[in-house]
């Protein structure tokens, strides 16, 4: 097993930062990931308030431009440094691995893939539950990770995750100790005190109890804007203010909106907000499951945490009676 | 200066964008009725009736539009004035130049229909793919039955096709009907609404497919009359419209409930969908 001693993980962060893009959780107005000027700055143990997608799947980018009869591509940029995310909560590793799937897999998208493909993943292991939001431990997750750290006693141990990790560990080989400290299952588990009880949802659909999330509903999207594995997208067209480039862009959409199923001649698939309210949960919890056999829901939390009339699913899901 | 190359002159095509449309030359443009138009690009490319193009106007955006014909070296597109995009297009001539992406999502799997009889119901632009069909069927006409088509418009005026109208009435048994005649021209089809006409008509299901594609209303009301008629729900395939934006399967935007209609659509076997309420 190899560890990382607390009192050099700070030198090893700033030999890092010397040729890698820092990125790990910090204390601004708010909790988020940033990339580090400062490696004080860093709360290792803070699961943020807001996810960390923005830093692959772009709230707004460039997928191509038009100008005169001509198409053209962003350029990439081979050279661009090699971003190492620091921090990462297992249920943040998690929807990472839901959005590889449906940017790497599903498609191939390549401005999603040149900012993936960059980037080291580096965990940390939640030994509490942040707050009475979280409910990871219901949710199934898996290993997914580059490297992954455990703090035990004065050191962090390391696991390693895959071929990128074990690299990077070679790189920066003098911080790594061989240690005969090991992982017990007392290290790894996670236990949260909010637990999404049932399984399957399907026949759940009609409940009346939907209404309960439904009617204290505003419809205002925060929840699917916190949302670390939300992927929906727009695409739309930008034409500059001399009306001669265009470029066409692609910006986080969300289905609470009416707007995010309204067809030209104005009908709306998804009118009713209860209809767009249980959209949200069933992609969540019942049709990217079917297709990938996997939750899309990672149990950060977040939607509920960041909801202003704090919308708790999970409870009214429990509550449902057969 | 950093050293920068595009994506799209890596060595050997490292990645595919499957966001970048390809330009296509406009080589027929025909006014259809007041609010639709066709027009012919010069594209080879193959593609399944029932299938849909993205079709991008600069500027203004890109929308899917359904194949209106069955050829690997051209591409037909009926396209009625209802967006952005569609009243823009209306704008182009021949020789004009757009971007294409596609073909997109399901089509028929007509050669899953070898031997059966065919029953095409279509109402307003809904036609429009149904007129791939006919295309395929022209081209295969010994490995299908008999065809019958029902096709309902609002107005004479907007009666679409009119010469294919002419040969399908020559080669196939042709039904057609307006909602209404506020003109008094004189026609030679029946004044009332395309389903009045199915309701009436001796069809039985035996051997049968059906083809529906038309606004939401008249497809749930064809529906009903066609399972009043013995019609199983496996024998009925429905061309769904949603919103698409990536047509890829991954904005979202054409979700019903998980199928994504941009790929396992926009042609469903209604039992696929059927239990699903339109949302």
């Amino acid at each position: 097993m190899l560890k990382i001693n607390k009192s050099s993980f700070n030198d090893f962060l700033s030999d890092v930062m010397r040729y890698n893009e820092l990125v790990a959780p910090v204390m601004t107005d708010e909790s988020r990931f940033e990339t580090i000027k400062d490696v004080s700055a860093i709360h290792l143990d803070l699961h943020t308030y807001f996810p960390v997608k923005h830093f692959f799947f772009k709230k707004r980018q460039t997928l191509m431009s038009f100008d005169k009869g001509k198409v053209s591509v962003p350029e990439l940029q081979p050279e661009k440094k090699q971003r190492v995310m620091l921090g990462l909560k297992r249920c943040d590793l998690n929807s990472i691995k839901r959005q590889d799937l449906m940017f790497m897999k599903e498609t191939e998208d390549p401005y999603y893939t040149e900012e993936r493909e960059r980037t080291v993943l580096i965990g940390y292991h939640c030994k509490e539950p942040f707050d009475e939001y979280c409910f990871c431990s219901s949710m199934d997750l898996g290993d997914y990770y580059d490297l992954m750290l455990y703090e035990k006693e004065d050191a962090y141990l390391v696991e390693i995750g895959s071929e990128k990790g074990r690299s990077f560990v070679d790189r920066y080989r003098k911080y790594f100790w061989d240690t005969d400290l090991f992982l017990t299952p007392e290290d790894r588990r996670m236990e949260t005190d909010l637990k999404l009880e049932k399984r399957d949802i399907a026949a759940y659909y009609n409940s009346p109890d939907w209404k309960k999330g439904v009617d204290i509903c505003f419809s205002c999207a925060a929840c699917v804007t916190l949302c670390p594995s939300c992927y929906c997208f727009d695409l739309y067209d930008e034409i500059d203010s001399k009306l001669s480039k265009v470029e066409r862009k692609r910006n986080w959409a969300s289905c609470q909106l009416t707007c995010f199923t309204k067809v030209a001649g104005g009908h709306v698939f998804r009118d009713s907000r209860e209809d767009r309210f249980k959209h949200r949960i069933y992609h969540q919890l019942q049709y990217f499951r079917e297709k990938h056999g996997m939750n899309l829901c990672t149990g950060c939390g977040r939607c509920i945490r960041g909801c202003p009339t704090r919308i708790n699913f999970v409870n009214i899901l429990n509550d449902m009676k057969d | 200066m950093p050293r920068t190359k595009t994506r799209t002159d890596e060595p050997g095509g490292k990645m595919r964008n499957p966001y970048l449309p390809q330009p296509a030359k406009i080589t027929l443009y025909r006014r259809e009725s007041s609010d639709c138009f066709l027009i012919r690009l010069a594209l080879k490319s193959h593609y399944d009736p029932g299938q849909f193009f993205q079709v991008t106007l600069p500027g203004i955006g890109e929308a899917p539009i359904s194949v209106a014909s069955c050829s690997d070296d051209h591409l037909d597109l009926n396209i009625r004035e209802v967006g952005n995009v569609t009243k823009a297009l209306a704008d182009l001539k021949k020789g004009d130049s757009l971007y294409v992406r596609g073909p997109c999502g399901k089509g028929y799997p007509m050669d899953r229909f070898f031997g059966k009889n065919l029953v095409l119901i279509g109402g307003g632009s809904g036609v429009a793919p149904l007129k791939g069909i006919l295309a395929y069927v022209d081209k295969h006409r010994n490995d299908f039955g008999d065809v019958m088509i029902y096709f309902g418009f609002r107005t004479p005026e907007d009666i679409l096709f009119k010469d294919d109208m002419k040969q399908w009435k020559k080669n196939y048994l042709l039904n057609l009907s307006v909602d209404k005649n506020p003109k008094k021209a004189s026609i030679s089809c029946d004044v009332c609404f395309i389903t009045n006409l199915l309701d009436k008509a001796k069809l039985n299901p035996e051997n049968k497919i059906v083809f529906i594609c038309g606004p939401p209303m008249m497809m749930k009301i064809t529906i009903d009359i066609l399972k009043s008629k013995g019609f199983k729900e496996d024998q009925m395939y429905i061309s769904t419209e949603r919103l698409m934006n990536c047509a890829l399967g991954v904005c979202g935007h054409c979700m019903i409930h998980g199928k994504y209609t941009c790929l396992d659509g926009p042609v469903f076997r209604y039992d696929e969908i059927s239990k699903y309420k339109n949302d």
